[in-house]
């Protein structure tokens, strides 16, 4: 049950800007995989449907006059558009940088050169979650891995600066240093990010199988900090295991010391996504994000961008969602890392309490020592 | 740049104009981005390659109170800056380059 709000929010959120900078758009439902820890499939709040092309087109129209600098293209699998081509000239055309999120598996040298050809791709990510087949397809099925494999060589073949994205789970947790090496040595990528599969969407219904355990939490947290020793500055995360460890170590030694409180400790500051960007369903549901897939703000080409953004009612809650103390959750209460928590992600306190306006229990330190974690 | 040199926008440069009129100059083409005060969209919407610099300045002057005695430099050097990073150029006497 959510817990009510002592502290009652501002009346007023912070002012925004007349309107995002970028935005992250999921153009097509359908993917040739299903992943066993898809956040995007298996929720209830989305209809799963593609837009027609000229939809799109039209909506990239408005970003253009908007003065929308970035777009993500992301799904489903964005190469499973037959349009794709068309949907890329068309943010060209209006004048955006792009980038691309994708299993790989359905890139080919056409597609590749014709994005190179765009100048406009900033990048495209390549989920990549083994060294071999066997850990990559555990969770991603057969084939997986070479089609992973193959996208980025064709990508790096035209010159298209590729980031390839690790989602740590339990089948793979124990193979991340040779994940670092296949990619960054044989594949000799630049650097790779890494997330963890979190509970969201098809991952609920296989959370035994891929959620990690606290003792996996641990190995994988001292695991890439060791990689981050390895390979300095190629190991990028803004959540998950490795952000984790370096933030719960600051709050440790902050707690041990009695620090003052971090500037933006104590309250619900986790996520500041509201203010900068916003996100498209594929079906063209206007949504504050795409772990908030249930929070419909609007409908593309019948509502105006420009007020979703400035005027959404549920918009500006979220964006006022930092004025929430910590102290006002029986959650929180008599915890002594309060003062230099922010309570992370309002998509994963959604999914895993039910409400959006909670601290996620997922990040918490706290909860993490009580059920026997280490920290690193 | 001369006082007559007719200053044109990149026409693929973004003009994104927050709230109290400061804006933000973005090239998709190349990723730059700059931010700039009122006078800088006042200067940015007039480069329309008809105008001179000496115009550019002499609106800039009537059209904000107490504009200081620099602001000819100023302008001189946010165009100037605008063409180093791409997001100009300067149109060409037709008659110079027909010659």
């Amino acid at each position: 049950m959510p817990e009510t709000l002592q502290t009652p929010l501002p009346a007023v959120a912070p002012r925004v800007m007349r309107a995002p900078r970028s935005l992250v758009l999921e153009i097509t439902a359908r993917c040739n995989l299903r992943c066993r820890y898809c956040y995007f499939f298996n929720n209830s709040a989305v209809e799963y449907r593609d837009l027609p092309t000229d939809e799109w087109l039209k909506f990239f129209a408005e970003l253009g006059s908007l003065g929308v600098m970035r777009v993500t293209l992301a799904g489903g699998e964005p190469f499973i558009r037959e349009d794709l081509a068309a949907l890329v000239e068309g943010l060209v055309r209006n004048r955006m940088r792009f980038s691309l999120l994708s299993n790989g598996g359905l890139i080919d040298d056409e597609i590749a050169a014709f994005l190179a050809g765009t100048g406009r791709c900033e990048y495209v990510q390549v989920s990549v979650d083994g060294s071999c087949a066997e850990v990559h397809d555990s969770c991603r099925g057969k084939g997986a891995f070479d089609g992973a494999v193959c996208g980025i060589r064709t990508l790096q073949r035209h010159g298209i600066f590729v980031a390839a994205r690790t989602t740590i789970h339990r089948n793979n947790v124990h193979d991340l240093e040779n994940v670092a090496r296949f990619l960054l040595e044989d594949l000799g990528l630049p650097d790779f990010g890494n997330n963890v599969a979190g509970y969201l969407g098809a991952c609920c219904a296989n959370a035994q199988d891929v959620l990690l355990t606290i003792e996996e939490r641990q190995q994988a947290m001292a695991t890439l900090l060791r990689i981050e020793e390895k390979y300095p500055g190629r190991l990028v995360a803004q959540a998950g295991p490795l952000t984790d460890a370096r933030m719960w170590r600051r709050m440790e030694d902050a707690r041990a010391q009695e620090a003052p409180a971090f500037h933006n400790g104590g309250r619900l500051t986790g996520c500041g996504c509201p203010s900068n960007k916003i996100s498209v369903r594929a079906d063209g549901a206007i949504v504050p994000c795409n772990m908030l897939e249930h929070v419909v703000l609007g409908h593309i080409n019948r509502d105006s961008l420009a007020d979703v953004w400035q005027h959404s009612p549920a918009l500006n809650q979220l964006r006022r969602r930092p004025a929430i103390p910590l102290s006002d959750f029986e959650f929180c209460a008599g915890c002594p890392y309060v003062p230099y928590c922010t309570g992370n992600c309002p998509g994963l306190a959604y999914s895993l309490t039910g409400t959006v306006d909670h601290p996620s229990p997922d990040a918490c330190l706290r909860r993490f020592l009580e059920e026997g974690g280490v920290l690193p | 740049m001369n006082a007559t040199d007719k200053p044109i926008a990149n026409p693929v440069v973004v003009l994104r104009e927050e709230f109290d009129d400061w804006a933000v100059l973005f090239n998709p083409d190349t990723a730059d981005a700059l931010g700039t005060n009122p006078v800088g969209v006042a200067v940015w919407k007039r480069m329309d390659g008809k105008r001179t610099v000496a115009d550019i300045v002499a609106d800039v002057q009537a059209g904000f109170e107490g504009a200081p005695e620099s602001v000819s430099k100023d302008v001189d050097a946010f165009v100037n800056a605008l063409s180093n990073l791409g997001f100009a150029g300067l149109e060409l006497d037709r008659k110079a380059a027909d010659a």
